[in-house]
């Protein structure tokens, strides 16, 4: 299999192949370490003519694989851009840990800002001491879902609702301090925007000092 | 400046890789590391947000000296000159505990001192408290105290047995690879806990027998195993020994005797027999591979006064189902603290070298010609002896190594009672704790996060540990602080004072490589390129090893132990304390809580100790969920926060042993021992519970705050 014209090493899917040459595709909802979801459509490249997306696209069969053909990087411009829709447009300074990603996906296919307007989805949970959710910020791309079921087996995070109702959600109703969830943070880790982000590490220096409360317990 | 280290987590046993985030020298966040084959790409609440402690105000900056009965801050050579010159007074009356908490380094160059300079074997860690029983009895039936198996074969076995621990709480890692094998795979999987415990709602069989009752429990499996001819026949006869006798004892009773001895259906017990022994292959293994079973425990099995009867029974029932020396099956005590393997590996105990090589003459002519002096060949007194030594005089000094013993010790008040006793007392450490406060002299160490070196894992993984932001105040790595002491001491002992001369903490390694069989193949060089390598690795170009004991055990045969089921604790319920007390840990809050009772957000998580008592207990003793409780033993009490649930069996109360609001589970706890392990019974003792009455919030000063129900 040839990536934009180079020999790739063989892989399993075309996403890994064309990584592992170091060219550079948004794949906003494959985790490194998880299986592919197929969710945001954001690598969406030409394999022998055809156009799909390169995460779960086993390379096996595949001779031809461009990612900078015109049509291919328009059609993803699309996709981000539609994206954008769900996902605020200014860069958060504050955002998660990998929220560069989106950015730097924006960036390269050359959107400065929304064209659609926004939908509007305004929930927000911070009942978690150690990291929120601002749903105006999610994309939908589930890969906070596969971190919680595929990765840590727990099963805290699903997507709830279908079309334009869906939302993402510790359960029906609940909220992340109220659901079986246990602060391992892998979905903070996945999150591709800032949606899901660790609350700002309080500053120790300023923090409380542990104090003492009384000495009751060695009176026997 | 942003930067980004590679490093090992601080905080349990099973070793997750992280990469430390700062920005200006500040950790800003804690990432995982997908390409650590330990932890592929998971950590748990503590790794993920418990790191803050590192920079806590609360950190000692300055070596600490007693004048007048106050601690004072003092310069490193006013304080090292002074504990040179104390220590040389107690060569023959001293005793060491070193810290599983730091690194490999750390360890050896502690013990080093102590065999060396102080002329004495008296040193010891926490395994002593945790799994001394496991390795016991392991040393005894296989010849070596390590965990057989690694992670992966968890994710490999066709059933999981898992006994006495709760790795939800404190192995999450693990927990989460265990979940991936049942979801996954369809292993099969046993949980036995008298406490209903997350992974027990994923079982396929649950037994939540008696506290205490586990060699009956484990007997009966045996006997069910021998009923239904599904022993391993041909492992036992080439690789075992002691199967007749054994036999016999276990023959003494039927499956429905020991099913009633420890409160568990029989047909439960022969189920979870049968899927031990000859579990139905798990999805996806090879047509060629037998099915393997893993066999996992923890403190539940250990921290009894038959303690190591607990651990033979089951290695007994491993060597009886040939459950050991494949892919997919093992023994694995889950070991607490990130690096209790590396503690013991690199000598801190008293009844072994480094390597665990017993101190033979040849071993010990090794170590002298190494070390260029005499090294003492009477094995050394154990931690918890060395504590109650104090009292006849046979330990007037110590030195203390991240550990708070005053915590962690049972009866804390009688503990207490005897550290005030020593004449003199180092603490080196982080944080000003309990023990510390009694100290002469206080060393500020640094933590993981500020120095080079390693940790060995459960899985006998050695992992590199590096330094990620700058020192804290005038803090120094633990083998560096040994190094300055030794130095000062070593001309008055007839010691090179360039034994402790290290230039770096590789250097170290590297000396603890070569005097040490397992580890001799490894080397930071290789650790850089390759990542963690798991021991043995007896020679550079090894792999490491995956699993022990595929060809033979240490001792040659496994050797089957009989026992029968003692009384199932020291002290038992009766009219005045008429319920048993269980202790363990909380997943928010790490052992005794002096790290993480320092990061707001696990505190917020878990303000006040938790006392689970179950719904029946509650209703006779007046007590609603989220009512503040006092929890009465006969040594002591502690004030906590009722969760009421059925997950406890009737009769019992669970309170993790994390001190919060002054309250610690180890002020009720007994100090009664396992004899030959020395272990101290902390699972069970008689405790009344009652609802908290004004009077005793006057007594303790305690504010009552809001508390997060789960």
């Amino acid at each position: 299999m040839k990536v934009d014209g180079r020999p790739a090493p063989e892989s399993a899917s075309i996403l890994d192949a064309v990584l592992a040459l170091g060219i550079h595709l948004p794949h906003l909802c494959k985790d490194d370490n998880l299986p592919p979801i197929g969710a945001c459509r954001t690598c969406l490249v030409e394999a022998d003519g055809r156009v799909v997306a390169a995460c779960h696209t086993p390379a096996a069969g595949v001779s031809e694989v461009l990612t900078n053909s015109g049509r291919v990087v328009r059609l993803r411009r699309e996709v981000l851009r539609l994206t954008s829709r769900m996902h605020g447009p200014e860069p958060d300074v504050a955002g998660g840990p990998r929220s560069g990603e989106i950015w730097a996906a924006y960036e390269e296919h050359g959107l400065e800002r929304p064209t659609f307007p926004r939908r509007i989805r305004d929930g927000f949970d911070a009942t978690s001491p150690f990291f929120e959710f601002e749903e105006q910020a999610c994309i939908l791309c589930a890969r906070c879902v596969t971190a919680c079921q595929q990765l840590q087996h727990i099963g805290a995070i699903g997507i709830a609702g279908t079309a334009t109702a869906a939302r993402v959600t510790p359960g029906a109703g609940a909220t992340f301090a109220g659901s079986i969830c246990t602060a391992c943070g892998s979905c903070v880790a996945a999150c591709p925007t800032h949606a899901l982000r660790p609350k700002p590490m309080r500053d120790p220096a300023r923090a409380g000092r542990y104090r003492r409360q009384g000495n009751g317990t060695e009176d026997g | 400046m942003e930067r980004k280290t590679v490093s090992t987590c601080p905080f349990c046993g099973v070793g997750c890789g992280i990469v430390v985030h700062t920005r200006d020298d500040r950790i800003t966040w804690v990432d995982d590391d997908p390409a650590n084959p330990s932890s592929r790409g998971m950590l748990c609440v503590k790794g993920r947000f418990g790191i803050p402690f590192v920079q806590h105000p609360d950190r000692l900056t300055t070596p600490l000296v007693r004048r007048d009965g106050e601690l004072q801050p003092a310069s490193w050579d006013e304080a090292l000159d002074l504990v040179a010159e104390r220590l040389l007074d107690y060569r023959g009356a001293f005793g060491s505990f070193a810290s599983a908490k730091a690194t490999n380094e750390d360890a050896f160059v502690q013990q080093k001192f102590v065999r060396l300079v102080m002329g004495t074997n008296n040193i010891d860690h926490c395994t002593r408290l945790c799994h001394s029983p496991s390795v016991e009895a392991m040393l005894v039936q296989l010849g070596s105290g390590a965990t057989s198996n690694s992670y992966i074969d968890y994710e490999e076995a066709s059933c999981l047995v898992v006994v006495g621990c709760d790795p939800d709480s404190n192995h999450p890692v693990i927990a989460s690879r265990m979940r991936k094998a049942v979801d996954d795979h369809g292993t099969k999987l046993v949980v036995v806990n008298p406490k209903r415990i997350d992974l027990a709602s994923r079982a396929d069989v649950f037994l939540q027998p008696a506290p205490g009752t586990d060699v009956a429990l484990f007997n009966g499996m045996a006997r069910a195993i021998l009923d239904e001819g599904l022993e391993d026949r041909g492992f036992i006869a080439a690789r075992t020994e002691g199967f007749e006798a054994w036999r016999a004892v276990v023959m003494e009773r039927t499956v429905e005797e020991y099913a009633q001895a420890c409160g568990v259906d029989p047909h439960a017990l022969r189920l979870a027999a049968r899927l031990y022994a000859r579990p139905p292959a798990r999805r996806g293994l090879p047509a060629d591979e037998r099915p393997g079973s893993c066999l996992a425990w923890g403190m539940g099995i250990t921290q009894h006064t038959h303690g190591t009867d607990n651990a033979h029974a089951l290695i007994n029932l491993a060597l009886l189902a040939g459950q050991l020396g494949r892919p997919g099956c093992g023994i694995s005590p889950l070991r607490g603290q990130n690096n209790v393997q590396g503690c013991g590996d690199a000598g801190c105990i008293p009844d072994s070298l480094p390597g665990y090589q017993p101190y033979r003459d040849d071993v010990v002519a090794r170590f002298e010609e190494a070390w260029h002096a005499g090294i003492p060949r009477e094995p050394g007194i154990k931690a918890t002896d060395m504590v109650e030594r104090i009292a006849t005089g046979e330990i007037r000094a110590m030195y203390i190594v991240g550990e708070n013993p005053l915590l962690s010790e049972p009866n804390l008040a009688h503990a207490g009672d005897l550290f005030r006793r020593l004449d003199f007392l180092v603490v080196q450490d982080l944080f000003l704790h309990e023990t510390a406060e009694l100290a002469d002299v206080v060393l500020p160490a640094c933590s993981f996060a500020e120095k080079d070196g390693t940790f060995t894992n459960s899985e006998r993984r050695v992992q590199r540990v590096r330094q990620a932001v700058p020192r804290v105040g005038q803090s120094r790595a633990d083998w560096e602080i040994i190094c300055d002491l030794a130095r000062r001491m070593a001309p008055h002992v007839g010691v090179d004072p360039g034994q402790f001369a290290y230039r770096s903490a590789a250097d170290v390694f590297a000396e603890m490589a070569r005097l040490t069989p397992q580890l001799r193949g490894i080397s930071y060089e290789r650790l850089e390129r390759e990542g963690g390598i798991q021991w043995p690795c007896p020679s550079p170009d090894h792999p490491g090893t995956r699993y022990l004991y595929a060809q033979s055990f240490p001792r040659g045969l496994g050797k089957f132990v009989p026992v029968r089921q003692a009384a199932p604790a020291a002290e038992l319920p009766d009219a005045d304390y008429p319920l048993i007390l269980n202790t363990g840990r909380v997943l928010y809050h790490w052992h005794g809580g002096t790290l993480t009772r320092r990061v707001q957000a696990l505190l917020d998580q878990v303000s006040e100790v938790p006392v689970t008592i179950h719904p029946g207990e509650a209703e006779r003793f007046g007590i609603a969920d989220g009512d503040e409780v006092v929890v009465r033993s006969r040594r002591g009490r502690l004030t906590g926060r009722a969760i009421v649930t059925d997950a406890v069996r009737a009769g019992s109360v669970f309170v993790p042993f994390v001190k919060l609001r002054e309250s610690a589970a180890n002020f009720l706890t007994n100090n009664a021992y396992d004899e030959p392990s020395r272990i101290p019974e902390y699972k069970v003792c008689a405790v009344r519970v009652e609802k908290k009455r004004p009077r005793d919030t006057a007594l303790t000063g305690g504010q009552p705050t809001a508390s997060r129900d789960r």
